[in-house]
């Protein structure tokens, strides 16, 4: 029977590289989220009824379900559905299936903040802009974009903190994240089993981590408080 | 030869014809002062101007080039459409300042990414800024360059609107109801800055409710009423000899207040 200051150092290190697992699916998912989530938000918003509605109508399926669905369909789907297992069975597959989900989920929600945020910006900026003989562009870039982010921060931040926590649910498809690694202890991993301490260990990881995200993203907002 | 001839502008939203055929002209220096009760398409009329409407029908001209001509459609593309509104400028009820940049950034902004848009080599932006600072020294707001908007009152904000428009040199510069969304105390200092304007020949569009000042300032009135021109003239007929019947009866309700 190892000590606990024996088992310590085995447990975070494998903490650490469930950690980074869960670091990336953030990270991933917000690279990926912030543009897709535009690109949907400007398709709600088309003149083109069509593209609008269809839009309108893959946000509602992918917020009225759960996640946790959408993990499993996206990873199990192409091999037991299509006979075609594309993710193969490693953790890299896993990975590109979870990051997928995430993605996807995560921009329909941000799509509707930003939806929110460009609606919100006042027509008369717009035109002031045309009056000056600004291009549609310059408008959105020097004059809109600002103003929208500035208002769509607060919901976002909201979005950010609950992602932290969602990566959890990439466990569903054994992703090795970081509740992965510290359930691990329980049934046995690297010669330790039964612990249950490495899981409130975990919790810590998460707590610091918001923590950390909370005050980036509040320092964010207060740069932008120069202006109403 | 006018500098702004408009001919059978017409304007329908929906079922609703809210301009049913306007024809004036504009000399050049000269003050147009545009009255009439509300929603008698005063404003729609000067978003027609700056093409932030389409008209249905009718013809623009300003110096004599056709800006607009709603039988030829070619003359209404995008691009094409963004030139010719330069030759207009339009002062906003509300203002409209950008929030996120300061009083100068407002009046610098256009200018700066229009010399973008066209490419220009060497663009002299300390000459650019010298410009500005003398136009807010012309609507006295030296002190107030590196404020943003919403640490200036509406009076201030809307005489930075003004210098923003006149920094682009427009032919004609259109105000819709500048004063409106104002406190009262505060009309005196922007109606200020338009009389300077027109003192110094600047070719303006005032459509206003201010009808003391409208008769001081312009050389020409303009009364509508429900999407056409009732009345027109200079303001001494219109103010003080109006023929129709309509006229009257609006001015009635400002004569007594
Ligand atoms: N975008 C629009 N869509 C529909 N109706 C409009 C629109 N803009 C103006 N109108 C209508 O046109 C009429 C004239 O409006 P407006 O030009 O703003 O008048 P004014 O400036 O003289 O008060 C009003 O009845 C108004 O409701
Ligand atoms: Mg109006």
């Amino acid at each position: 029977m190892q000590t606990f200051i024996e088992q310590l150092p085995v447990v975070i290190g494998a903490l650490n590289v469930g950690f980074l697992q869960t670091l990336k699916l953030f990270a991933v998912t917000l690279l990926g989220a912030f543009p897709l989530g535009l690109i949907i938000a400007f398709g709600t918003l088309s003149k083109i009824r069509a593209i609008s509605l269809i839009t309108q109508f893959i946000i509602w399926i992918i917020r009225g379900t759960p996640l946790m669905i959408q993990l499993l369909i996206v990873y199990y789907f192409p091999g037991l559905v299509l006979h075609n297992p594309i993710w193969g069975g490693g953790e890299q597959g896993r990975f590109t299936a979870a990051a997928i989900a995430f993605v996807i989920n995560y921009a329909c929600y941000f799509s509707e903040i930003y939806r929110g945020g460009i609606q919100s910006v006042p027509i008369g900026q717009t035109e002031a802009g045309l009056v000056l003989g600004m291009t549609r562009r310059q408008i959105f870039f020097h004059v809109t974009l600002l103003q929208m982010i500035k208002r769509i921060v607060p919901p976002i931040s909201n979005e950010i903190i609950t992602l932290v926590k969602d990566t959890a649910l990439a466990r569903i498809i054994a992703l090795q994240e970081i509740i992965w690694a510290g359930q691990a202890f329980m049934k046995g991993s690297h010669g330790i089993s039964g612990a249950i301490w490495p899981l409130f260990f975990t919790a810590f990881y998460y707590l610091v981590f918001n923590g950390i995200v909370t005050v980036l993203l509040a320092k964010f907002e207060r740069k932008l408080d120069y202006f109403r | 030869m006018p500098v702004l001839e408009v001919r059978n502008i017409r304007k329908t939203f929906g079922k609703t014809e809210v301009l049913k055929g306007i024809d004036f002209m504009l000399e050049k220096g000269g003050a147009l002062s545009i009255i009439g009760s509300s929603g008698s398409g005063k404003t729609t009329l000067l978003r027609c101007l700056n093409f932030l409407e389409r008209p249905d029908a009718g013809v623009i001209t300003v110096n004599g080039e056709t800006l607009l001509d709603c039988s030829k459609p070619s003359t209404m593309s995008e691009s094409q459409i963004r030139k010719k509104r330069l030759h207009f400028g339009l002062v906003f009820q509300s203002f409209n300042l950008f929030p996120q940049y300061t009083a100068l950034e407002n009046v610098m902004l256009a200018p700066v990414l229009l010399s973008k848009e066209n490419h220009v080599k060497n663009f002299d932006r300390s000459a650019l800024k010298s410009e500005a600072e003398e136009l807010f020294a012309s609507i006295g707001l030296s002190d107030r360059m590196k404020n943003y908007p919403h640490q200036l009152s509406g009076g201030q904000q809307q005489r930075v609107a003004i210098a923003r428009a006149l920094i682009m040199h427009p032919d004609i510069l259109c105000f819709d109801e500048p004063t409106s969304a104002l406190d009262p105390e505060l009309t005196g200092e922007v109606l200020k800055v338009i009389r300077g304007l027109s003192e110094k020949n600047t070719t303006m569009i005032i459509v206003t409710h201010e009808m003391e000042f409208a008769r001081d300032v312009a050389s020409h009135v303009i009364f509508m009423d429900s999407g056409v021109i009732c009345e027109q003239g200079n303001p001494q007929e219109v103010f003080n000899h109006p023929k129709e019947e309509r006229t009257k009866q609006f001015l009635s309700r400002y004569s007594n207040s």
